[in-house]
């Protein structure tokens, strides 16, 4: 993993600091690379590596040396692992494993969404028509069945975790929806927008509805430490998109602020979704920790490297056009860690962005940085402790599924 | 606070000049009040505290601050606003008053036993006032979500579209944020059938203000009966099934449960059918705007069938395309619509009261008794 010696991190400490605090109770701290962190003589080599750009290059002509070796180190790595695994027999795909607990998900879910006025009805069930990936409630069903063979039981599936597995969909589904107001976004997932179609006003109504059905849904499973635990979801979600709104003039709470943003609209409903299928089959606080733990770091990783993505990834595959974080006035993973080797940077996050031109130049700045690896170097840290965690679990196939599924988290380019 | 204060002039700024807007118009305003204060002293103090923390949270005080751009531009979130500050005593309170008397009223369960009783403050338990409030955030919440602009139909001669994008965001976010704690606020309350019809009411409350808007078209054949199916939705299924949680919270059978339900409808109900009506019945020859979705055009639309309503939009139409109001609210006023639906808000304070007289008698009983009369007064 040798990588080049342009470093420069002027914050170190407290980057390993909050890092910890981020792991929890039980998880030990993630150490940022510590490797690397300590090349002397790393300012130095920054002052002649910062790259005069001009506001008119186009992005497509330069750098093509960088993005091929990004390329490599993003993919190729992930690559071999898998094919040791698919090599070894007795790992399943985890999607194989979950498609029978998860064939008519989408239509259970359109039926929990009771409305008698046809034009309602058609807004919410919108986006439950099967082209979604479904990549939380595999990740509860998956986990649910390898707490059950945990806990001694079948590994059945019970009615009730399969509830949580729908419910999970439909809060991402509905806070999906309200994104795409507040951003103003016209396509998702390769569709126009709800918003597009019929306005932000009704597109605001059916969220609420779907989100009115998901917490029904919830309530009639009968147990109330579970309601409390994936009502903390819904307030998780509001508070990350309020962090979303403003950004931090001191560069280490930006980074402290960025991932807790991460955290809650992403993370906490994957984690908090691990925790409630837990706390169906087993009284132990100690498995709904380690449940709990394995959703959270998956899931910030799963959106780390979605904030890669928004910088690699070409228009059409991630169904958003590129950049669209840059655009929005966001500065993800990939800019933070670029902004340490270019603190020009630094005043176009502040700005969010806005000035013409802000956009790509900042986006030439991440290319020519180590940000896009840095970012995916972290991914991996998260990754790890989610295994580590997970391994904790009695051994079976849902239990390496899961395993293995860091390794698509990570290698997945769309 | 400090925070509650600079938020509060931040709003007053706002606000300055327009004093006077309400977000729905009450009956006669100084005998309702008095129904209102008398009331408010029976349940002790009004609220628990939450929509105090919601107004304290840092999330509010981003929203608050981020509002101030919008002075000057015509997003209604700005009216939603200047209500919360000016209009809070009298409407915005309402529905957790009805919650807190009728908790009161039903009293602790029989079945309950004699350690939860030092519980109660004033006759109601902690859990029904925090359902009182949760009533509260739900309805402030989609009186923000009701504000959210369409930005296609936005014209340029409105003012600019990136002041509706900004006031939708902020909009969203803050709907969202009341209805986030509503939902963390119901899961505390430990009893997932309270949950479960909340958040149905929730549902329905989307379904009816879906609904709202689409109807003033010429087109749509509204009759009364869906006319009040719709308004349940829209303005009576929170009141009621809020009540109805009342009294499950302290374990009251179906039967108070059904009263309670019965009761929060009819009101609401009343209510909604008495604000329409100020329109018509107000003394003054002035005619004041009234909307085409309201309860006495429904009757007339019904009275006149839907040829002649047709005729008599089609007549009212000026040049400009723009209606005009004066004459088609003395058309409305020439024919008997009015008057059925006075009929009809009295129907229902009855109703009300009915419901609310199979409770034993009590200073919270009375107040429901008042309230319920109240509305049926012009």
């Amino acid at each position: 993993m040798a990588l080049p010696s342009r470093y420069c991190w002027r914050w170190r400490a407290s980057v390993t600091g909050f890092i910890e605090t981020l792991t929890g109770v039980s998880g030990r701290p993630i150490f940022i690379a510590a490797a690397y962190l300590r090349r002397p003589g790393a300012k130095a080599c920054l002052e002649y590596k910062i790259p005069v750009i001009g506001r008119a290059v186009p992005l497509n002509t330069v750098s093509s040396p960088v993005t091929r070796h990004r390329s490599r180190f993003l993919y190729h790595t992930p690559r071999v692992c898998c094919c040791r695994i698919h090599s070894d027999a007795k790992l399943k795909d985890p999607f194989t494993l979950v498609q029978n607990d998860l064939k008519n998900l989408y239509e259970d879910i359109k039926k929990e969404l009771l409305v008698p006025k046809a034009e309602l009805k058609a807004l919410c069930d919108y986006y439950f028509d099967g082209k979604g990936k479904a990549f939380r409630p595999m990740i509860v069903v998956l986990m649910a069945r390898a707490c059950n063979i945990h806990s001694n039981k079948e590994g059945n599936l019970l009615p009730a975790q399969r509830s949580i597995a729908m419910i999970s969909e439909m809060i991402h589904t509905a806070s999906l929806v309200h994104d795409d107001v507040i951003d103003g976004a016209d396509t998702r997932r390769g569709k126009t927008t709800i918003n597009e179609m019929w306005g932000e006003r009704k597109a605001i109504l059916a969220g609420d509805f779907i989100l009115s059905a998901a917490s029904m849904a919830l309530a009639r499973i009968g147990n109330t430490t579970v309601v409390s635990v994936l009502s903390q979801v819904i307030e998780d979600l509001v508070r990350g998109e309020f962090m979303q709104l403003g950004s931090k003039e001191n560069e280490n709470e930006r980074f402290k602020h960025y991932l807790e943003k991460t955290f809650k609209k992403t993370a906490s409903l994957i984690a908090n979704s691990c925790k409630a299928v837990s706390i169906l089959v087993n009284s132990d606080p100690e498995i709904h920790e380690i449940a709990y733990q394995y959703g959270k770091n998956v899931g910030i990783a799963f959106q780390l490297v979605d904030d890669v993505l928004d910088f690699t990834s070409c228009a059409n595959h991630l169904g958003k056009p590129s950049a669209a974080d840059l655009r929005l006035g966001l500065a993800t993973g990939p800019v933070l860690f670029a902004c340490q080797q270019f603190p020009e940077l630094h005043a176009m996050i502040m700005r969010r962005f806005s000035f013409d031109g802000d956009v790509d130049r900042a986006w030439q700045y991440v290319l020519e940085s180590d940000g896009v690896e840095q970012t995916n170097y972290l991914a991996r840290r998260y990754c790890k402790e989610a295994i580590r965690q997970i391994s904790r679990l009695r051994p079976s196939a849902e239990r390496d599924a899961l395993i293995r599924l860091t390794e698509l988290v990570l290698a997945r380019d769309k | 606070m400090a925070v509650m204060w600079s938020r509060l002039t931040c709003i007053g700024l706002l606000s300055r000049g327009q004093r006077n807007l309400s977000i729905f118009s009450n009956p006669s305003p100084s005998y309702w009040n008095k129904v209102v204060s008398d009331a408010e002293k029976i349940v002790g103090y009004p609220t628990s505290f939450m929509s105090l923390r919601c107004l304290l949270s840092d999330e509010l005080s981003n929203v608050a601050m981020h509002v101030r751009k919008l002075v000057g531009t015509k997003h209604p979130l700005l009216n939603t606003a200047r209500g919360f500050v000016y209009e809070s005593r009298n409407n915005l309170q309402m529905r957790g008053l009805v919650v807190l008397l009728m908790s009161k009223a039903a009293g602790p369960s029989p079945a309950a036993s004699e350690q939860l009783l030092p519980d109660m403050v004033s006759g109601i338990y902690p859990s029904q006032r925090n359902l009182a409030e949760i009533t509260e955030l739900i309805h402030t919440a989609f009186l923000v979500h009701r504000g959210i602009v369409n930005l296609k139909e936005w014209t340029n001669s409105d003012g600019p579209l990136k002041d509706m994008q900004f006031g939708n965001k902020m909009a969203v976010l803050s709907g969202d944020f009341l209805l986030a704690n509503a939902c963390t606020g119901l899961a505390q309350l430990n009893n997932t059938k309270v949950v479960e019809l909340i958040s149905s009411a929730i549902g329905d409350l989307v379904q009816g203000i879906y609904h709202e808007n689409s109807n003033s078209t010429e087109e749509s054949n509204l009759t009364v009966a869906s006319w009040e199916d719709q308004t349940f939705l829209s303005h009576g299924a929170l009141l009621a099934k809020s009540c109805q949680a009342a009294m499950e919270l302290a374990k009251h059978d179906k039967e108070a449960q059904t009263l309670a339900f019965q009761y929060g409808k009819h009101l609401a109900l009343g209510h909604k059918v008495n604000s329409d009506l100020q329109p018509f019945v107000k003394r003054g020859t002035d005619p004041v705007p009234f909307s085409l979705d309201s309860a006495p055009v429904v009757f007339h639309r019904q009275i006149v069938g839907p040829e002649r309503w047709l005729q008599q939009l089609q007549q009212v139409k000026t040049i400009t395309r723009q209606m005009d109001h004066t004459k088609l609210w003395e058309a409305i006023k020439s024919e008997k619509g009015v008057s059925q639906a006075v009929d009809l808000c009295c129907y229902h304070g009855n109703k009300a009261l009915e419901a609310i007289k199979r409770f034993p008698p009590s200073e919270a009983r009375s107040a429901l008794e008042n309230i319920a009369c109240a509305v049926t007064k012009f």
